[in-house]
């Protein structure tokens, strides 16, 4: 890594004018408001012209698919990352805003990136977010006819329903924690 | 009365004919899913008017298995399988950054002979899709020789990867903490050395031997060749700002002159023990696409070498279960593949798997400047511009 | 027997057969020999199995899988017009045959206009392509037949205007007779009477004039934009199975060797080597100057990848054309002055 991740984070923050941010596991995360999505992807183009993804995350206690989150204080929401870079230094930050589960809608980017146009078709298909002033926003992967957006924690996996995945599923300790078969790591997998 | 019933007007009869532009209707042209130069199942719908390219729109998702939702309902261990299928012509390398940042997110330490091993095998499998870019690229502009050429080479550095990880394409050989130990490995002092294959070393230089023999070849024989240099030179001009703005990364950048390698600037792998050039072009267009992976061989093979001369003795692995769960927290790793930048973003609840699991394939971006980029070319060098982006439909599609 | 030599319909029937006979066979070695060259260049071995022995019988197998295959026309196709088509490029290069001449006395039938002649039947193939590649009802069939339409009119005219220099150099247009005049002695170097084939008499652009029109008008790499297996699947040949896929290849490696045939009677001598007698050699010397001739238009295919459509055009008449008007004008005033 070309910056220290924290210090990164805090100048990208001051670029696009938000005081939340993080760095948690070196990653650069700058948290705004979804009303200020494109503006801060204008402001921040100019250092980070380089536009890696735009994805999006279904946050929700409830999941039909995979394990359940932990933590139970999570606020059920979209949260849309993009991920912004700087070829010259290498350096890398993720913006990321959150929107209201009913009606998930947001500014497109696709006025700044002409790359965030396959992207957000991808993002709404699988989440079902309307980017607002996106030109073409139809399916990308799925069938016209395809109804329901598979990435959200509401979507059930059918597979997964009718046959349980074979072989181990229950967590072992860690190596250094007592407990069993902690001899044989090349197993693993 | 239009423009043009004016301009008639004014004019002798004769005239008319020759000065009135004949408007003929465009044609649609299907490009696939099944086509021989779409690489899979790409599908291109192009308005064609003769053969000159109006309009282009890609479909794809032929190839779509929704490895995003996958992740969510498995183990890390078990998702191991499933992304290095995402590229399959450099499968090891697809292994490396979701690796990296799981063990990233349990803060495990990965022993350097790990490391090391993952490194060269890596450098090996961006061989050998280069490789393929490197002689299938000429066979679609009409030359099949060099095809022959570069297969045969790059079969020897198949047979070396298959020869560790087992596997030619998909080698599933990375553990979350290491590489697979060979079999029986670990129970005692001693066979902890068997690792890598008898001979690995050696065959591994002159395996890289012949990779460099066979590129002074493809320099002689495609790269010199005038017909090659018509009809890929100042086609499919990529500028820099466009490729910023659509997340063209890889080999694609850095033919427009963008000395962008992640190698060199993020440190997931111990790519600063080495030394090694970033090979970039000057004018974005499909011959600098070609020259730029040809010097890639050539450097990567010499990241080999160096490796295989200071190769660390050691563990394999660190020490972890089969079934393990993850501390919560979000992360995102990328790496330089050979198709461009491929990361993952993992969000981990604290569960068995991801949360959510966001894959940035290479070869998604780097496909989508497509209908900017063939507007008003011709129907052959469509096929030029396609075959130099080197995508692969399941790096698109996911 | 005499009196059936005697007949003129008899004896052509014969000639007919003959000569069928000759470029079937003919287009089976070609062919095997592009397999079995084209192997070795790629470091592969190429067929093996078929005969027995080096797999010499490969293109007989071949063929033989051709003509079991179904003889699918599709729905949408111009029927009669498609089916045409094979026929019109096969007849039209099994008609170049007819003025070949093999020795001084084996020839079809020697035609006061035979260089014409034979430029005439030659280019009739390409009308059979566009006619395939009109009635495929297919976009890729049609765009195919285009550009071998637009390939013939770019590439006749060079392809003619090389001929040119030679015919006024022998001041004839019958093919023996163009070879005839090659045997003549070029000048004489004390006693020795020198020989020297068209080739070396001046015409060395002529000649290779004539020999890369001769690629694109048999449609071989870098000049292979009307099938284009990468951008046009198989252009006009894209719709065609079994006997009727069989005889357009039939008809491409036949005329492979029709065309260079008739480059080596215009430009080497044809059947006259010096001192070997064209009577009893004659077929034999013919014979190892078309093959060196196919050799190279394989060993071309098999290493240059092929030219855009318009650069193809470009260089015919920005290149070709002018070079062989210049070719001619200097031939015809060094005919005048010497």
């Amino acid at each position: 890594m070309t910056a220290n991740p924290s210090e990164l984070a805090e100048r990208a923050a001051g670029v696009v004018g938000s005081d939340r941010f993080s760095s948690d596991n070196g990653t650069a995360k700058v948290r705004v408001e979804s009303d200020r999505w494109v503006e801060a992807h204008r402001a921040l183009a100019v250092e980070m012209p380089y536009f890696s993804w735009l994805s999006a995350i279904d946050w929700d206690t409830e999941v039909v698919v995979g394990d359940p989150p932990q933590s139970d204080d999570i606020e059920p929401r979209y949260e849309i990352l993009s991920c912004l870079g700087n070829v010259e230094t290498g350096e890398s930050v993720i913006l990321s805003t959150d929107i209201a589960k009913d009606e998930p809608s947001i500014a497109s980017l696709t006025g700044v990136f002409g790359g965030a146009d396959w992207h957000e078709r991808e993002a709404a298909e699988m989440l079902g977010i309307d980017f607002v002033g996106h030109p073409n926003l139809t399916h990308l992967y799925l069938p016209d006819a395809f109804e329901g957006h598979p990435l959200r924690k509401s979507f059930p996996l059918l597979t997964r329903d009718v046959k349980p995945w074979p072989g181990i599923v229950d967590v072992e300790p860690m190596p250094d924690e007592e407990g069993p078969s902690t001899e044989n790591p090349e197993d693993a997998g | 009365m239009t423009t043009v019933d004016r301009h008639r007007l004014s004019m002798h009869h004769s005239e008319v004919q020759v000065s009135v532009e004949l408007q003929t209707p465009d044609m649609t042209l299907n490009l696939g899913p099944q086509h021989p130069s779409t690489h899979g199942v790409l599908r291109l719908i192009a308005r064609v008017d003769g053969e000159v390219i109006k309009e282009v729109e890609p479909v794809i998702g032929y190839m779509h298995r929704g490895y995003e939702k996958l992740a969510e309902v498995r183990t890390y261990a078990q998702i191991t399988t499933l992304v290095n299928r995402i590229d399959w012509v450099s499968g090891f390398a697809n292994e490396i950054p979701f690796m990296v940042a799981t063990e990233r997110l349990m803060g495990l330490e990965v022993p350097e002979r790990a490391q090391y091993i993952r490194l060269i095998l890596t450098e090996m499998a961006r061989i050998s899709s280069h490789l393929v870019f490197l002689s299938s690229f000429p066979l679609e502009l009409g030359a099949s020789t060099p095809l022959m050429h570069a297969l045969r080479e790059r079969e020897r550095v198949l047979d070396l990867l298959e020869g560790v990880t087992g596997g030619r394409f998909h080698p599933n050989f990375n553990r979350v903490g290491g590489v697979k130990p060979a079999a029986g490995a670990g129970k005692s002092e001693k066979k902890v050395a068997q690792d890598l294959p008898k001979g690995f070393l050696d065959q591994t230089r002159q395996a890289m031997q012949h990779v460099r023999d066979v590129c002074d070849d493809l320099k002689d024989l495609v790269v010199g060749n005038e017909i090659f240099m018509e009809r890929t030179k100042g086609i499919g001009i990529i500028p820099v700002d466009k490729a910023l703005a659509f997340g063209v990364s890889g080999p694609n950048l850095r033919a427009s002159g963008v000395a962008f390698d992640i190698r060199k600037t993020d440190d997931y792998l111990p790519y600063s023990n080495f030394e090694f050039d970033v090979a970039t072009g000057q004018n974005g267009d499909c011959f600098d696409r070609y020259s730029v992976r040809l010097e890639e061989v050539y450097q990567s093979s010499r990241i080999i070498d160096q490796a295989v001369d200071s190769i660390p003795s050691g563990e394999l692995q660190a020490k972890v279960p089969r079934i393990f769960k993850v501390p919560a927290g979000e992360i995102y790793v990328r790496a330089e593949n050979p198709k461009g930048e491929m990361g993952y973003y993992i969000v981990s609840e604290g569960g068995r798997g991801p949360y959510r699991l966001k894959i940035r394939s290479a070869s998604f971006s780097n496909l989508s400047v497509l209908p900017w980029l063939l507007k008003g070319q011709l129907i052959p060098d469509i096929i030029a511009i396609l075959g130099s982006l080197d995508f692969v439909l399941g790096d698109v599609d996911r | 027997m005499s009196a059936l030599f005697d007949n003129f319909w008899a004896l052509l029937g014969l000639k007919a057969v003959v000569a069928i006979l000759v470029i079937l066979n003919v287009a089976l070695v070609i062919i095997f020999a592009e397999l079995k060259i084209s192997a070795h260049m790629q470091s592969r071995v190429g067929p093996y199995f078929a005969g027995g022995r080096y797999g010499w019988a490969q293109p007989l197998a071949d063929g033989l899988k051709f003509i079991q295959k179904e003889d699918l026309v599709p729905r949408d196709a111009d029927r009669p017009v498609f089916k045409l088509a094979p026929m019109v490029v096969l007849a039209g290069t099994v008609a170049t045959f007819v003025i070949i001449p093999f020795s001084p006395t084996l020839v079809v039938r020697d035609l006061d206009l035979g260089v014409f002649y034979a430029l005439a039947a030659g280019s009739v193939a390409t009308i059979g392509v566009l006619m395939a590649g009109w009635s495929s009802a297919n976009k890729y069939s049609l765009m195919g037949g285009l550009r071998a339409a637009a390939q013939l009119i770019a590439y006749e005219l060079p392809l003619v205007l090389a001929v040119v220099g030679v015919v006024i150099h022998a001041g004839t247009l019958s093919m023996s007779g163009i070879v005839e005049a090659q045997a003549e002695p070029f000048f004489h170097l004390g006693q020795t009477a020198i020989h020297l084939p068209y080739i070396f008499q001046g015409q060395i652009i002529g000649f290779a004039i004539f020999f890369i029109a001769m690629l694109a008008e048999l449609n071989r790499t870098p000049f292979d934009m009307p099938i284009a297996e990468s951008e046009l699947v198989m252009g006009y040949l894209t719709e065609y199975s079994g006997i009727r896929f069989t005889m357009f290849f039939l008809g491409e490696y036949a005329g492979m060797f029709a065309m260079s045939a008739i480059a080596s009677s215009l430009f080497l001598g044809g059947y006259y080597f010096p001192g070997l007698d064209s009577g009893t050699f004659g077929p034999i010397v013919l014979m190892a100057k078309v093959g060196l001739l196919v050799f190279v238009m394989i060993w071309i295919r098999w290493t240059f990848p092929r030219l855009r459509e318009d650069q193809l055009q470009s260089f015919a008449w920005r290149w070709l054309v002018p070079l062989s008007l210049v070719n001619l004008a200097v031939t015809a005033t060094f005919k005048v002055v010497f």
